[in-house]
Order: structure tokens, then C-alpha cells, then sequence
């Protein structure tokens, strides 16, 4: 399954090979001191690059006057817009600042990651290049949010954020009595059945996050791939549409769902 | 462990692309975000300071307005009390004039009254006794011849007692 092709069937039934590999993990491209890089790593970095680029070329509040004019503008529509969705679910300003840094980095790193791989050229510029034994094409760009490794290190990082700033408004006490309740207290059993499902939860969140994300847009390059490779022209647009769609849908789940957790952990048990 | 390879996870990549993200993330907020929302705090205390600041303005306006008003009113109500004060002062005093001059006209045409009698009854008196004086001066002249001068005057002085 990891490495395998895929053969499509069109309506004589006669298979046909069509000479596309997709595979599930990420194909390494190049290696610097014994440390593999791989199609979808590069594309990461590159896209970090770039967005930095963007935003520093156009983030210039020192430059910014009071009374806003063009561009500034837009960058401030943005940057309120954020911000007053978060004050939104927050129902906290001081709050909404405080986790601002973190969901709006995983809403643009995300949208630009899923919306890298639609790039024309990403999964069909490639090298051929023998690999056990076996010739095999590796495309020079794959979206970063088609590899587990970046989608299950954003989660990690995302589920130990929420459980940092849970502890750093209740402290390690008061956030620790959300898991951890005495069979002999208030709900006696139950809240202590709970408290541990709330645990495991914690530990499915990361997996929920990663699988998520990575399957919608794995499953959307595999769906363009296909339609790419039996229809050529025009057929794969609406396709192309709905995958702009959903990798702006998934980075809005992403960040929504990680500011969500946020303000659930960093509210008292009583209040939830 | 096997399961995770299968899937692609690799602890090398996963810690890549986590420090991927984490040097974006502090790059975004050390450099853009951060400056960006002090800029936009700073900059909506600003029009929150200003806001207020013309709501006082205005507050200040409508005292002033009312302060005024209320000035205005006091000033004319002040106005027409002084000129009904001035009016009713004056009316008093006038009546008081008319009554003085009133009483001392009677006074004086009292006086002229009693004089103009006293002065009559004077010349009565005064004439009473000279036509007495020429009566008698007549009457002597008259009956000189024929009575005695002992009792003519008597006589004449009866008969105009008697009238």
C-alpha cells in the first residue's frame, strides 16, 4: 500500500496503468549530513519563506499611520478581523491576544501548506530516480498538510499549547482537578471516570487533529491526480475549486478547533 | 512502532517540521504581530480617549448653553423686578405729591378765605363807624337848631343799634 500504483479502470474494463505513483508518505529528495529532506519538508520551508516574505513586506506598523490608506488597509481588516473572531469565542479580549499568535500562525501556515500542493507542478514536476532497485518519480513539491510528520507535529504542538496555557491560568492544581477527581468527591465515581476519559481525550485530540487535516488534503491530491489522468481538460476545475475550498475549510477547523480547546482548558471547571 | 513507519512518521522529519513551525511562529510574532496589534491597541486607546474627550466637550457645551440660559432668565427676571419696584415707588410718591400739594392748596386758600373775611368785617367795622361819625356829623348839622346837644348822640347811636 505505502509504495503501490494505482490502476484506474476506465469503462472498457480494461485496466489501465496509469503512470502515477501516490504514495502516503512523503519521498525524500535530498539529503544533507545523513538528514533525509523530503518533497513535502521543502515545500514547507519554502512556503515558510515566502509567507515571512509577505508578511514582512506588508507588516510594517512602524511605517503605518494613524489614518489608514491602501494596503494598510487590508492588513488591518485582516488583523481585526482575526482578532475580533477570537474575541468572539473568547468573550475575552486579553485572552484573544494572548492565544492571536498561535492560531493565526496555524491558520496561515495550514491554508498556505494545503493550498501549495495545487500548484501547478506540485506532484508532476519530478525526477525519476532509481530507489531499491526500483524507478520510481518523485515530485519536487508535495503540500506540506499531505505528510503526516507536519500534520502530527502541528497537532503536538497545538494539544501541548492548550495544555500549557490551561496550567498557566489555573495553575498545575486547578488544571490537573480537571482529569484527576477523587472517587470519594462531588460526582464520586462518574467525575472520576470522566476526569480520565478527558485524558484519553486530550491524547485523541492529537490524532483527530492529524488525520484530519492530512486526509482531507491527501484524499484531495489523489482525487486531482485522477481526474487529471483521465480527463486532461476542464473536467478537473470544479475539482480544483472544491480543493481550494476545502483547504481553506481545514485551516479554519485547525485553528477554530485549537482555539476552542484553548478556551475550554483555560476556563474553571465550574464554568464548563 | 512498525504502524507508525508504515504511515510515514518519522521522529527526524516530525521534529523538522515542528521547528518549522515554531521558527515561523516566533518570526510572525516577534516581527508582526506583536508590533501590529500594540500598533492597533495603541491606536483604538487613542480613538477611545478622543471619543470621550468630545462627549466631555459636548457635556461642557450644554452646561454652558444651560449655564447661559439659566444667566439670561435670572438677568430678566431681575430687569423687570427692579422696573415694577421703580414703577410702584414712583406711583406711591406721586400720590403722595398730589396729597401734600392737595392739602396745602386748601390751606392756603383756607388762609386767604379767613383773611378776605377778616379784612371785610374790618372794613365793616371801619365803615360802620365812620358813617356812624357821618351820620351824626350830618344829623347834628341837621337838628343842631332844634334839639338839645345833650341827646342827640344817644339818640342816633339807638337807632342804628336798632336797625
Amino acid at each position: 500500500m505505502a509504495n503501490g500504483s494505482l490502476f484506474l479502470f476506465v469503462q472498457t474494463g480494461e485496466p489501465v496503468f496509469a503512470d502515477m505513483e501516490i504514495s502516503i508518505i512523503a519521498e525524500p529528495l535530498f539529503s544533507i549530513a545523513g538528514f533525509t529532506v523530503t518533497n513535502s519538508l521543502f515545500l514547507a520551508v519554502v512556503v515558510s519563506i515566502l509567507g515571512l516574505s509577505a508578511v514582512f513586506l506588508s507588516v510594517r506598523p512602524k511605517r503605518f499611520t494613524s489614518v489608514p490608506k491602501g494596503a494598510q488597509n487590508v492588513i488591518e481588516a485582516i488583523f481585526e478581523g482575526l482578532l475580533s473572531f477570537m474575541e468572539n469565542i473568547t468573550q475575552d479580549h486579553k485572552q484573544a491576544i494572548q492565544f492571536f499568535p498561535l492560531v493565526a500562525t496555524i491558520f496561515l501556515f495550514v491554508l498556505f501548506s494545503n493550498w501549495s500542493g495545487l500548484l501547478p507542478g506540485a506532484g508532476t514536476i519530478g525526477i525519476h530516480e532509481m530507489h531499491d532497485g526500483k524507478a520510481m518519480f518523485i515530485p519536487i513539491m508535495r503540500s506540506p498538510s499531505a505528510d503526516l510528520n507536519m500534520t502530527v507535529a502541528l497537532s503536538l504542538i497545538s494539544v501541548f499549547s492548550v495544555q500549557f496555557f490551561g496550567i498557566l491560568a489555573l495553575g498545575l492544581r486547578g488544571y490537573a482537578s480537571k482529569f484527576f477527581v477523587a472517587p470519594w468527591k462531588a460526582p464520586y465515581v462518574v467525575g472520576t471516570a470522566v476526569g480520565l476519559l478527558e485524558l484519553v481525550g486530550e491524547g485523541a485530540k492529537v490524532l483527530s487533529f492529524s488525520f484530519r487535516l492530512f486526509g482531507n488534503v491527501f484524499a484531495g491530491e489523489v482525487l486531482l491526480t485522477v481526474m487529471l489522468s483521465l480527463v486532461p481538460y476542464l473536467v478537473p476545475l470544479p475539482f480544483l475549486i472544491m480543493e481550494l475550498f476545502v483547504g481553506l475549510v481545514q485551516a479554519g477547523i485547525f485553528s477554530l478547533l485549537t482555539i476552542v480547546f484553548l478556551k475550554m482548558a483555560t476556563a474553571t471547571h465550574e464554568a464548563h | 512502532m512498525e504502524i507508525l513507519k508504515q504511515i510515514g512518521i518519522d521522529g527526524k522529519l516530525l521534529l523538522a517540521q515542528g521547528v518549522n513551525f515554531l521558527v515561523l511562529l516566533f518570526l510572525l510574532h516577534r516581527f508582526a504581530y506583536k508590533p501590529m496589534l500594540e500598533f492597533l491597541e495603541k491606536r483604538s486607546a487613542k480613538i477611545e480617549e478622543g471619543l470621550k474627550n468630545a462627549e466631555e466637550a459636548t457635556k461642557r457645551l450644554d452646561d454652558a448653553t444651560r449655564n447661559e440660559e439659566k444667566i439670561l432668565s435670572d438677568a430678566r427676571e431681575e430687569a423687570r423686578k427692579i422696573v415694577n419696584e421703580t414703577r410702584e415707588s414712583s406711583e406711591k410718591r406721586g400720590r403722595e405729591l398730589v396729597a401734600e400739594f392737595e392739602k396745602k392748596a386748601g390751606q392756603i386758600v383756607e388762609e386767604a378765605r379767613e383773611r378776605a373775611t377778616e379784612e371785610r368785617e374790618k372794613l365793616f367795622r371801619e365803615a360802620k363807624e365812620e358813617i356812624a361819625d357821618l351820620v351824626i356829623a350830618t344829623t347834628e348839622k341837621v337838628i343842631r337848631e332844634r334839639l338839645d346837644s345833650g341827646n342827640d348822640r344817644q339818640v342816633v347811636s339807638r337807632f342804628l343799634a336798632d336797625k
